[in-house]
């Protein structure tokens, strides 16, 4: 009862209107700020994938195949990259480190057997220096006269292709990925007057990557073995750009003819806008919510203005500036709590809203734990400054 | 706990550059070299207005500081005290009554003195009630101060005055709007109360004086 003396003093003149007001501001912010930083996470975590093609630090560029070129096969250097043409695009600002596709120069044919039913066909291999690769697929480091199967990475589109083309219209049975990786494979290696057989197994799937992928060191040794003139320039090249979405990349590929694979430069165009427009969404929370805070801070200035005196003869009785700020200060917190606290379940309503969207676009997400020790940290440093305006407001009413 | 307040060559600000005038150049407290009140001892400041009274009391209780010169406890200059020292100070050793009470008019006078109590738990509910009695206002308990007469709130701000362990019980005009019975009703409260804590009393006035028995008469 007694305790309430001082409360009833001191709650004299709070608005509820304008903390609500406020409440209702840093909400709309502090959701919007959480939201697009769930959104961006979620959604970027397909650059994180094992898949490391489709990041947007990585472009695959060969040379425009043009008009007749390619009915001449003495032609068929000028869509190769010379050495000095693979040192130019190396020195660029722009990349990193430029690696090469080493095509095989021998023949390939691959065998399955299917229960029975064999399957055969005419391959081509290419390989790529291992790092390239973010996440190297189980088995991947193929040791030559080990006797394991050699690992391969194919193009998701050639499985799609099985399942939705040749599968359906033939009657065969649809196969998923894992269990095409149990699926033994046979390849023919032959030229240079010999032929052998390794036993292979596919060991992943690229979505982007439109090549099938063997270890740089088989590559090595197989062409070693089985080919019968020197390996060629390479027609393709990996380059580790320094950063996605520099346009000086497009113009250069532009001024020498060269083709980016469509889906990669897009795929990059996509990471940039995207990181455009959170950007832009979280700066709009982020105005939002400061000008929020600004409305709060008007409103304690406004509040302790009109209680000046009664602070001033609270104090005067002995009252210490902690004792009568602790009223202001708790409802000051626990609104700030409140506002978290919305801010986190509309986080959590709207990443479980299109997290089935994006599951469906084969988009994991994560977990939202990280948005919201971030949206903790944020309401924590606004709490405190609004903390630290109280007592700076009501130790100024300690003087007449 | 404070035995002593010194005052050495204090001066309102607002005083500066009329030193040689009055009423400063006849104050027995402004400029002078060391004014010492000690305790125990009752002390009456004599002032016309507009000699800077309150704002000795102000000047004293630590909610002005604009002074010249050093007011001292126990030899500390006040001025570099901090807020919470005040505080501390302020529920142990200082007791007030400002001049325009600053009772809280939309509680109760038994709320505006529970406000101070609660603080430093110094009296009980029936120390307070008897102190009520005493002044005649246990009538007034639960009206609100705002609706009573002047001289009542007075007396009210008087007890919330009391109502914590003091060394030095400063009064500024404590019975201004009180008539001779209850001067001397209040007079004997503020004594007892006084003696019982071997505390000074300093009291202000501007022409009716607190009849205290015995008392360091001191011209502002």
């Amino acid at each position: 009862m007694s305790k309430n003396i001082v409360w009833r003093l001191l709650r004299h003149n709070i608005s509820a209107g304008q903390l609500a007001g406020y409440a209702l501001a840093n909400l709309v912010g502090l959701a919007i700020v959480l939201t697009a930083i769930q959104f961006y996470r979620d959604v970027t975590t397909v650059w994180e994938d094992e898949d490391s093609f489709i990041s947007n630090d990585y472009l695959i560029i060969s040379k425009k195949v043009t008009g007749l070129g390619s009915f001449f096969p003495a032609d068929d250097n000028a869509t190769r990259f010379t050495a000095a043409e693979i040192k130019d695009i190396a020195s660029q600002p722009w990349a990193k480190k430029v690696g090469e596709f080493t095509s095989a120069a021998f023949n390939v044919y691959a065998k399955v057997d299917f229960g029975g039913n064999a399957l055969q066909s005419a391959l081509f291999l290419e390989s790529i220096p291992d790092d390239y690769f973010d996440v190297s697929p189980e088995g991947w480091n193929y040791k030559v006269g080990s006797g394991a199967p050699v690992p391969i990475i194919i193009s998701k589109d050639y499985l799609t292709l099985y399942n939705f083309g040749f599968a359906t219209s033939r009657g065969m049975p649809q196969i998923s990925e894992e269990m095409i990786g149990m699926i033994p494979l046979r390849l023919s290696l032959s030229g240079n007057g010999r032929q052998e057989w390794v036993t292979a197994r596919i060991a992943g799937f690229s979505s982007r990557l439109n090549t099938i992928a063997v270890p740089e060191e088989f590559m090595e040794w197989a062409n070693s073995e089985f080919a019968e003139k020197p390996v060629d320039d390479p027609s393709r090249l990996i380059i580790m750009l320094n950063g996605a979405g520099d346009p000086a990349v497009k113009s250069y590929l532009e001024e020498h003819g060269y083709e980016s694979a469509g889906d990669k430069a897009d795929n990059g165009k996509a990471a940039y806008f995207l990181s455009v427009v959170t950007t832009v969404v979280i700066a709009v929370g982020a105005i939002i919510s400061i000008l929020a805070f600004f409305i709060l801070i008007l409103s304690i200035y406004l509040l302790l203005q009109k209680n000046r005196e009664k602070l001033h003869d609270l104090m005067q009785l002995g009252y210490s500036p902690a004792q009568v700020s602790r009223y202001y200060k708790l409802i000051v917190a626990a609104i700030n709590l409140l506002v978290y606290l919305l801010a986190a379940v509309v986080v959590i309503v709207a990443s479980g809203w299109w997290r089935d969207t994006l599951s469906a676009l084969g988009i994991e997400g994560t977990s939202v734990w990280l948005t919201l020790l971030t949206g903790l940290c944020v309401i924590a440093v606004i709490t405190l400054l609004n903390l630290l305006v109280i007592s700076r407001k009501v130790r100024g009413a300690f003087r007449n | 706990m404070v035995n002593k307040i010194t005052l050495r060559k204090v001066l309102p600000q607002v005083f500066r550059g009329s030193e040689a005038e009055a009423p400063v150049n006849s104050s027995e407290i402004w400029l002078r070299e060391e004014v010492v009140f000690s305790r125990p001892g009752n002390y009456i400041v004599e002032a016309e207005s507009g000699t800077g009274k309150s704002s000795l009391c102000a000047f004293i209780y630590g909610s002005r500081t604009d002074f010249d010169g050093d007011i001292l406890f126990d030899g500390e200059p006040v001025k570099r005290f901090s807020i919470e020292k005040w505080c501390e100070l302020r529920c142990r050793s200082l007791a007030y009554l400002p001049q325009e009470m600053r009772l809280f008019p939309e509680l109760t006078a038994m709320e505006n003195i529970r406000i101070k109590n609660r603080l430093t738990d110094f009296k009980s509910e029936a120390q307070i009630r008897e102190m009520l009695e005493r002044f005649e206002l246990d009538s007034k308990t639960d009206s609100p101060a705002g609706l009573l007469s002047v001289g009542q709130q007075q007396r009210v701000a008087i007890i919330r005055a009391l109502c914590q362990p003091f060394d030095f019980l400063l009064i500024d005009e404590p019975v201004s709007h009180l008539d001779a019975r209850n001067n001397r009703t209040v007079a004997q409260l503020i004594e007892e109360e006084a003696k019982a804590a071997h505390a000074a009393v300093i009291a202000t006035s501007v022409g009716n004086k607190i009849t205290l028995a015995e008392y360091e008469l001191l011209k502002l």
